[in-house]
């Protein structure tokens, strides 16, 4: 990598079986982690821009992953220019026409104590969490998330330019079409893994269940070409509404997916406690590592940003055994130190971060 | 500033030319003929003072009407609607095409601020009510923004007498490998597959 953050140019091979990286405040641990996990999705895990991604002093920056797993090695790079705000993905060399080419070659999946953002944040953070995953998992879906979201920004300008009902209509049937597929993904993708989210749960927490659920906007039906009329006749029936408030208020934009806490009947995000929406937030977090284990077979490679910090010891030896009792590949993981180390304890090599260099 | 840099100034405003294949363009020209210049300059006056867009289909035209609508050959009940004039140039030169066109002059983007009212689309009811139309081909592009303009055009020809409103298929390009398509292109084809 050259020209990330504070992480200059260096050069790194990490273990088969991963690393601990321990350092101090502000030394450029997440960073590390940051730079990794930009390879599997093109963009920050903590939602910086691209631009603020450029060292200072620097206009480019670039990172390079040979991964040389037991499926085919191959290396994928990525480089952002802050002059003209170009980004682009390389795979074994070659610069491909599109991002979505370069999306989820890696297998990566990253704990982090933002993730907690999930639970306690508006729903546009669980969509994000949602199409970030259906994204790198589903063939297709991130075209159609790009299509749907050019259609919305017209359909709104439209709304706001006052343009007649058969103008409006043309972008509604747009959303519909590429609606349809967002929804009816999204409807599958938790219906399929409500159980094992479910199972995760109860195993960190120890005893309490919770349940993850789809609330669409606009409810899926039994066909892709029935949810598109369902869609779409949902957007007329909003039309009125929609132009007084000049906005697109029906649709996958408006979905959102809840946490229950079982028996009590209660989101969450509303009632939960500390400890319960931070134990949401890694069951979200290990069904995504099942996602990626199931749909692209590698054993996911898992990078902790100092997550043990912020949990209780108890629900930090149930994390620990459910990670460990699972297939997993590399680890990555980051602690202020030693003692904060619990995965693999043995196994993982130490290295040290300091001012953004690290040393094996 | 210079005549050079003028030129090279006004030239750089073209799609495609940066400032320095603008500056060689130029010292180009001033190392040729002169007579050389002048042609030039002749020909985009004329491009200027005489072309201007066909009165009825908007394709650009030495005189009031284009080549393609003032030819009694041509099939004057069958218009395809394209977004753009070059595009007409595309399909002349299939040879497969005996009906005539209509250019609308753009796309719908409400973002771009372009609405129906922006575009060469009164003109074209003008012409499905008087002319005898009897079928209309949606060429316009299969981008979000083509197919939104597509879908309007088909609702307001809908309720139209006899008319058939067509679009142009999507699918796997002539000569290609099925291996090397992207999902979507191979999605449309199967959904719009046909009988052999």
């Amino acid at each position: 990598m050259r020209g990330f953050r504070n992480l200059g140019v260096q050069e790194l091979t990490f273990p088969r079986e991963g690393v601990a990286i321990l350092g101090g405040n502000a030394q450029g641990k997440s960073n590390l982690l940051e730079a990794i996990y930009y390879l599997e999705t093109l963009r920050s895990f903590r939602g910086s821009g691209d631009a603020q991604l450029v060292a200072f002093g620097c206009t480019v920056f670039r990172i390079e992953g040979d991964l040389a797993g037991d499926a085919d090695p191959v290396q994928v790079a990525a480089a952002f220019d802050r002059g003209s705000r170009r980004k682009r993905v390389y795979l074994d060399g070659d610069p491909q026409d599109t991002l979505a080419a370069g999306l989820g070659r890696v297998g990566a999946v990253i704990f982090s104590p933002d993730d907690i953002r999930m639970i306690n944040g508006p729903p546009a953070e669980r969509r994000r969490f949602l199409d970030v995953v259906l994204s790198l998992n589903v063939p297709g879906y991130v075209e159609m998330l790009q299509r749907y979201r050019r259609a919305l920004a017209q359909r709104n300008a439209a709304l706001k330019a006052s343009e007649g009902p058969t103008a409006l209509e043309g972008w509604s049937r747009m959303l519909a079409s590429s609606g349809s597929v967002l929804v009816c993904a999204r409807a599958r993708w938790i219906a399929e893994r409500a159980g094992s989210f479910s199972a995760h749960y109860e195993a960190v927490s120890g005893a309490e269940v919770a349940a993850l659920s789809y609330r669409p906007s606009v409810d899926e039906d039994e066909t892709l070409a029935s949810t598109e009329a369902r869609i779409l006749s949902a957007l007329v029936d909003a039309e009125r509404r929609d132009r007084r408030l000049r906005t697109t208020t029906v649709g996958p934009h408006r979905d959102e997916m809840a946490v229950v806490l079982e028996g009590a009947d209660r989101e969450v995000r509303e009632f939960g406690s500390g400890g319960q929406r931070r134990t949401a937030a890694l069951a979200l977090r290990l069904v995504e590592a099942d996602t990626v284990r199931d749909v692209r077979d590698p054993d996911p490679l898992v990078l902790m940003d100092d997550v043990f910090a912020e949990l209780d010891q108890a629900r930090s030896d149930r994390l620990l055994a459910r990670i460990e009792g699972g297939r997993i590949g590399q680890v990555i993981l980051t602690a202020p130190k030693e003692a904060d180390v619990r995965v693999r304890r043995d196994a993982l090599p130490r290295w040290q971060i300091e001012g953004g260099r690290v040393a094996a | 500033m210079n005549a050079i840099e003028r030129a090279g100034k006004e030239l750089s405003r073209l799609p495609g030319i940066g400032p320095k294949t603008a500056l060689r363009l130029v010292y180009h020209l001033l190392k040729a003929d002169p007579a050389r210049i002048a042609q030039l300059t002749g020909a985009l006056t004329d491009l200027a003072d005489r072309v201007r867009p066909c009165e009825r289909c908007g394709n650009y035209s030495d005189s009031d009407l284009c080549d393609v609508c003032s030819n009694p050959r041509r099939d004057h009940t069958t218009v395809c609607v394209v977004e753009e004039a070059y595009e007409v140039g595309a399909i002349e030169r299939t040879g497969q095409y005996p009906g005539v066109y209509h250019v609308l002059g753009g796309k719908l983007s409400p973002l771009d601020g372009v609405g129906p009212e922006s575009l060469r689309i009164a003109g074209l009811r003008t012409r499905v009510a008087e002319e005898g139309v009897r079928e209309v081909i949606l060429a316009t592009n299969a981008s979000m923004e083509g197919e939104a303009t597509a879908v309007y055009l088909e609702s307001i020809l809908r309720n139209v007498q006899s008319l058939r409103v067509t679009r142009l298929a999507r699918g796997i390009p002539v000569g290609s490998d099925l291996e090397y398509v992207d999902g979507t292109t191979i999605a449309e084809a199967l959904l719009g597959r046909r009988e052999m």
